[in-house]
């Protein structure tokens, strides 16, 4: 009763809350809205029809369809094993958008508590945990990642999103703290220790929550960027391991001259499937930034 | 303060102790793996690759063995070799040490071999040195030209005919060739024991002439086998490094000496060679000014010749002939290969104390001898080749490659591909799927996993791996990959010599070398004899083949059929696939000729160029 109460107050008098400004931002930009719609259809779509295919058959070699132009056999063709290009495609996407949702929630979830406490507490906790960022941001992590790629012995789609996530996390933290650095120097904080709150409470219940349009758009822009990572290293081949579908497998079939110029159903829909799904969620992402900085909202 | 500041200090020392710590694991961890790249091996046991010559074989009519381009050659220039790999090249420049075909590759440019071979494969006279063979008290005489210099200007002595039986006899020698082969020399062994100073067989008669005794002698010898050696090292300039730390040595990493037409001028480690004209070489300066030797990746190789950017491509893929067939700036030759490549079981392992192969049937996995023929039967070789190599490959039938025409015989059945065959044979062995999940179960019921090697190549080889993997698992066995993927072409053979228990079966290829006997490769003491299978009939047979009765050429060649049928039976290898070899040549050279019996590599010296720039595909 009283929650319901407070929210006709809100509607009325005071500001807009978060979720009614990123509303509001997203009905202003349309190209926002339609990338959102889109990129949730697509997730989901791409999740259930994945969900419907048998991946043991579908990545069956059968050598004699060996780059089958699409027709009716293959509605996309085929690849140098003769497996089928749409099918890898939607598995391989699912794959890809699965591993950058746990990456960007793993590492959103390290990085986001050890950037508050480092920002809350400062002092020491800080400082060592500063000087561990450091260490991990100045070690050239796509090589380490590699290394570690190659080395692990029983590699699977766990293993390579533990990899990941183990390099990923301490961009995050840094943003964090820096911003619950100086959040934590706020009044409402040094008020709420003298009444004797206890950390975690103060972290997790009141600067956290002050945070949060920071962190929304933060992660949202790492998935993106987690998207292109797992597909770039599979394109390098140091990615998923053999045999599971991935976007950036295909996508590497081009380095074959022979591939590039003839066989475009084999990388094309691959390639235009990335593109337009990272532009989408970057017009997603920049919406939210937006409505996280008043000096910048359209709406 | 104060304190703060010594806190802070305190934990940044603290973490640059454990970087310090870290920093020191990973150098242990790669100089590591450099000892064992040290002791490893190869696909390529191309020993005798310079002086191979031999008869076209009849497919040959596929493409051309030679080539000629008008124009009127230019003076000097630089050839420039593409090595089409994904790997870099290990860089043993010597004979008595390294390890993989690519090093020969590149040594064939810096060749020592003493001598010249005709088209049968056997050792005439007109090279540095010509030898006579005296059967009745088992000795041989080498006698080498007079006059003939290293490229550094010192002449060639009978010493350095010796000193490479010196290191390989040694006891810290760190390749691979101390095989039965080389314990055929007379006071070989107790040399490499320690319990003589020098090897006894070995004579300097004069300044020109040296005689190796043997204890026994095969027919083997003409071609440059029964343990003697065909190469010259320069003992001048090894004589004095340790032998354990020559692998590691500048003379033979970064500027080796040479007989050969051309010396190298400067390595860059795993990526290129250059090489010079040897004004020293006997049979005169090359035209050439050079020759640049360089690793190309197997995806851009083949834009990298539309674009002329290389004169010969080595190491070329069949694979790949789709791509280049239309190029109008190169001519492609082509030859029958003296290569096979195998499937291979581990069935014991190597005692590297004692020198020897340990066969243990009964403990390995693969110890059934049904299972082995049934995996050769399960696999599609035939559909790979035709599709995947358009043709340029073909299912291998025996363990001798078709170049070795009088050996070689094509009315043995091989192991064709026959699904039902290899159920049939895996039920009678007992390997039966008792829980219904498709999948088979060893003889005591129990969940076989056969664990398989593969080496990672160019794009195909992740395809085609599958496809074996799908072939077995038609037949109900559960066959994955060693380490989970494939591996690369160094670490593999490093894991296959090394007998990884993580290995079960592996796929890899011989280049047998121009002399056909199997001793090297599947003798008793053969550290190559990967599948580390021997039995009396095996090793009785090998004596056989090397044996002075094989003099006899009809005594050879039955003996040779029954060593085929042996193994094709025991199988603990089966041979998959021959190759064609294919060179893509630029127009920009005047000549250039593959054929084994008059190869261009022997003839460095008139390798000329008729232009500076190299010409282009127009499409």
């Amino acid at each position: 009763m009283e929650k319901l109460a407070d929210d006709k107050l809100i509607d009325l008098n005071s500001p807009p809350t978060g979720i009614q400004v990123i509303f509001r931002e997203f009905k202003k930009d349309k190209l926002a809205m339609f990338s959102l719609i889109s990129l949730i259809v697509v997730i989901i779509g791409v999740f259930i029809w994945a969900w419907l295919i048998d991946q043991e058959t579908l990545m069956r070699v059968s050598l004699r369809d060996k780059y089958a132009p699409p027709g009716d056999k293959f509605f996309l063709g085929a690849d140098q094993g003769g497996k089928d290009i749409l099918g890898q495609l939607v598995i391989g996407a699912r794959n890809s958008i699965a591993i950058a949702i746990s990456i960007t929630l793993i590492t959103g979830f390290i990085g986001i508590i050890i950037g508050l406490v480092c920002g809350y507490f400062s002092g020491w906790i800080d400082n060592i945990f500063m000087r561990i960022i450091d260490f991990f941001i100045t070690i050239p992590s796509l090589m380490l990642i590699i290394v570690f790629v190659t080395i692990v012995p029983k590699y699977t789609v766990t293993v390579f999103i533990l990899i990941l996530s183990i390099f990923l996390w301490p961009s995050i933290a840094r943003l964090v703290r820096s911003k619950a650095l100086s959040e934590s120097r706020r009044d409402y904080v040094n008020a709420s220790k003298t009444m004797g709150t206890n950390g975690f409470f103060i972290i997790f219940k009141e600067i956290m929550p002050n945070l949060s349009s920071i962190l929304i758009v933060e992660l949202t822009l790492n998935f993106a960027g987690n998207v292109g990572i797992e597909t770039g290293l599979s394109f390098l081949g140091f990615g998923l391991p053999p045999q599971t579908p991935s976007l950036g497998s295909l996508v590497s079939y081009a380095s074959n001259p022979l591939v590039l110029k003839e066989m475009w159903w084999v990388w094309l829909p691959a390639s235009i499937f990335i593109l337009l799904m990272m532009l989408g969620i970057n017009y997603v992402g920049q919406a939210l930034r937006r409505s996280a900085d008043a000096k910048q909202r359209l709406g | 303060m104060n304190k703060k500041l010594w806190a802070l200090l305190a934990v940044l020392i603290a973490f640059m102790l454990v970087l310090g710590a870290c920093n020191k694991d990973t150098e242990k961890g790669s100089e590591g793996t450099k000892t064992e790249e040290g002791t490893k091996t190869e696909e390529g046991k191309e020993e005798d690759k310079e002086k191979e010559e031999e008869p076209a074989a009849d497919d040959s009519a596929l493409f051309p063995l030679d080539v000629t381009n008008d124009g009127n050659a230019i003076t000097g220039g630089t050839l420039k070799v593409a090595m089409a790999k994904d790997e870099p090249f290990q860089g043993i420049f010597s004979y008595v040490l390294y390890e993989d075909g690519y090093d020969a590759d590149i040594l064939a440019f810096a060749t020592n071999s003493l001598f010249e071979t005709d088209g049968d494969f056997l050792i005439t006279d007109k090279g540095i040195a010509s030898m006579e063979v005296d059967q009745a008290s088992n000795k041989a005489t080498i006698k080498i030209k007079e006059g003939v210099k290293w490229s550094d200007g010192e002449p060639l002595k009978i010493e350095d005919l010796i000193q490479p039986y010196l290191i390989i006899g040694h006891k810290d020698y760190t390749g691979v060739r101390y095989d039965a082969d080389f314990q055929n020399i007379v006071g070989a062994v107790e040399y490499h024991d320690g319990k003589a100073d020098t090897i006894s067989g070995l004579k300097k008669v004069d300044e020109t002439t040296l005689e190796i005794s043997f204890n026994k002698l095969s027919p083997a010898i003409f071609s440059g086998g029964d343990g003697l050696w065909t190469y010259a090292e320069p003992s001048h300039i090894i004589k004095d490094i340790p032998v354990a730390e020559l692998v590691e040595n500048d003379a033979v990493r970064k500027n080796p000496v040479t007989l050969g037409a051309f010396k190298i001028d400067k390595v860059v480690p795993g990526e290129s060679v250059q090489f010079v004209a040897n004004e020293h070489y006997w049979k005169g300066k090359p035209k050439l000014d050079g020759v640049l030797v360089k690793v190309v990746p197997t995806s851009s190789i083949s834009v990298a010749i539309q674009q002329g950017e290389y004169d010969i491509v080595s190491s070329f893929s069949a694979s790949k002939m789709q791509e280049i067939k239309d190029f109008d700036n190169i001519d492609v030759l082509g030859r029958q290969e003296l290569y096979y490549a195998y499937l291979g079981f581990k069935l014991g392992k190597y005692d590297f104390d004692k020198s020897t192969v340990v066969t243990d049937i009964e403990g390995s996995k693969m110890g059934d001898v049904k299972l082995r023929q049934a995996m050769g039967y399960a696999i599609d070789v035939e559909q790979v080749a035709e599709v995947f190599y358009n043709g340029l490959r073909e299912r291998a039938n025996s363990l001798i490659p078709p170049v070795f025409e009088s050996f070689y015989d094509d009315s043995l059945e091989g192991y064709k591909y026959d699904p039902d065959k290899a159920n049939a044979l895996l039920d009678e062995a007992g390997y039966k799927d008792t829980n219904g999940d498709g999948v088979r179960e060893d003889k005591a019921g129990q969940p076989l996993e056969i664990k398989f090697a593969t080496m990672a190549g160019d794009d195909i080889a992740e395809d085609i791996t599958q496809f074996y993997l799908q072939n077995w698992k038609d037949v109900g066995l559960n066959v994955t990959l060693t380490t989970g993927r494939t591996i690369e072409f160094n670490s593999f053979y490093d894991k296959v010599e090394a007998d990884d228990p993580e290995i079960d079966i592996f796929m890899a290829a011989w280049g047998t070398g121009t002399n056909p006997s199997p001793a090297g490769l599947y003798s008793k003491t053969a550290q190559y004899n990967f599948s580390r299978y021997s039995s009396d009939q095996l090793e009785q047979t090998l004596t056989n083949i090397d044996s002075p009765e094989a003099f006899d050429p009809e005594y050879r060649a039955k003996e040779f059929r029954a060593w085929q049928e042996y193994m094709a039976e025991q199988a603990p290898v089966i041979p998959t696939m021959y190759r064609y070899e294919l060179v893509p040549v630029n127009k920009r050279v005047k000549n250039w000729n593959i054929d084994y019996a008059n190869e261009s590599f022997s003839n460095l010296q008139d390798v000329e160029l008729v232009s500076d720039t190299a010409v282009k595909s127009t499409k």
